[in-house]
């Protein structure tokens, strides 16, 4: 798997997110990083705003999804094209042989001796080949793609196998209980990437196996408090949102959060509009 | 041999990407998806190789006896991508783009290059062998 060597600090950087407007500036400075030949006092920068660092879990389609009319019309006229163009494989020649010896065999000037050595052939000809993998094929039973019942539930993960989801958790933020991605709040010392992972623990159960695609994050969201709650020390709370795709899920009883796991378009029902539009804008619905 | 980028501290170096599967169209196609990825993103794509083809024989057992007879033989085709440089804000975005489109029966792997994996895209020479050893002896 990639190498996770980073130091602790995600310096500034500027990066241009490629197909949508306008750059994105990072500058991340944690307060109290004393320097090791310190003989003054060092400077705590500290800054109004609370960071916390939430994570975006993706469960990855299972199995791919329909396709459209059109895409239908095409795939089966593509096919049709590749058959008609392709040549006859080995078992074929081999079923059209067997046919052609058959009919001389049927014929009235037949030599055994005559024949070359195909002996083994004559005792296994290639149609009964074909019946044996055709008998095996309709004793196989696949399982359902869609099951009707899984995909209305909500809080378990094999819905919806051919989408990817993503899950959301209820909550306390301030005075209420809110829908949105897990989170939790940056303590000293630990990296954003380790907040994002102590986030989901927290959430899940412990059986959950989880793999982050990297120390960057990919999304922030920053909301500042009502005037009312404002002091000198908390302006607002910034939100870091790193992405990860889910390895194995253990079906072990949550802990006391609500769990869902939402498709993209079922998002805007359960987030707040503003969180909304900034979660919006990382999570792919391919 | 190419020279081995070594990871800093906003990118990391010499990245493997190994598309691997039975269905030789559907693992080219994906990874000349990837490589025009790449080319799209802006990621330096350092060299494009596929890995010598592993079949691999599946053998059941007859219902009256012991013989084993081989019911299928299976052939793994493997292709790698190998990136100079991936940028680490870009990494995860690329990743979850090429999780998202991949196609079903195709392993995807990305590792670090290193110098065992360059020695065995080389096929072995078995008269250099017995003559180094012959050498030593």
């Amino acid at each position: 798997m990639v190498s996770r060597s980073f130091p602790q600090l995600l310096t500034c950087f500027n990066r241009t997110a490629v197909g949508s407007a306008g750059c994105r500036r990072f500058s991340i400075t944690p307060p109290g990083r004393a320097t090791p030949q310190s003989n003054t006092a060092v400077e705590r920068v500290t800054s109004p705003w609370t960071l916390m660092a939430a994570v975006c879990l993706q469960r990855l389609p299972v199995i791919t999804a329909d396709c459209s009319p059109i895409e239908q019309r095409f795939k089966q006229m593509m096919q049709q094209m590749e058959l008609e163009k392709s040549l006859l494989s080995d078992h074929e020649l081999r079923l059209m042989e067997d046919a052609e010896r058959m009919s001389r065999k049927q014929g009235n000037e037949y030599d055994s001796d005559e024949e070359e050595g195909h002996g083994d052939q004559e005792i296994m000809l290639a149609q009964d080949l074909e019946d044996t993998w055709e008998q095996r094929f309709k004793s196989f039973q696949p399982a359902p793609r869609v099951r009707a019942d899984l995909d209305k539930d909500l809080t378990s993960v094999q819905r919806c196998l051919a989408d990817s989801l993503v899950l959301l958790a209820e909550q306390q933020v301030g005075a209420e209980k809110l829908w949105l991605l897990p989170q939790a709040a940056w303590q000293e010392g630990e990296t954003l990437r380790q907040t994002a992972e102590r986030a989901l623990c927290s959430v899940t159960a412990a059986g959950f196996k989880a793999t982050f695609l990297g120390n960057a994050p990919c999304g922030v969201y920053k909301y500042k408090l009502p005037k009312a709650a404002r002091t000198e020390s908390s302006v607002g709370t910034k939100v870091f949102f790193f992405k990860a795709i889910l390895a194995d899920s253990a079906p072990g009883t949550a802990p006391n959060t609500a769990l869902l796991w939402v498709k993209k378009s079922e998002l805007q029902k359960y987030l707040k509009p503003a969180y909304m539009m900034k979660v919006d804008r990382f999570i792919l619905s391919l | 041999m190419k020279q081995m980028v070594s990871a800093t501290d906003t990118a990391y170096g010499t990245l493997n990407v190994k598309v691997s599967g039975y269905d030789m169209t559907v693992v080219e196609h994906y990874s000349q998806y990837i490589h025009n990825l790449c080319n799209r993103l802006g990621i330096q794509v350092a060299e494009s190789y596929a890995l010598p083809t592993k079949s691999t024989e599946v053998m059941l057992m007859q219902e009256q006896g012991n013989k084993m007879y081989v019911d299928a033989v299976l052939k793994t085709h493997e292709r790698v991508v190998q990136l100079s440089s991936l940028n680490t804000s870009l990494c995860p975005i690329f990743v979850d783009v090429l999780l998202k489109n991949q196609p079903e029966g195709v392993q995807l792997l990305v590792k670090e290059h290193t110098e065992a994996d360059f020695q065995t895209r080389f096929k072995a020479r078995p008269e250099l062998e017995g003559l180094i050893a012959q050498i030593n002896q």
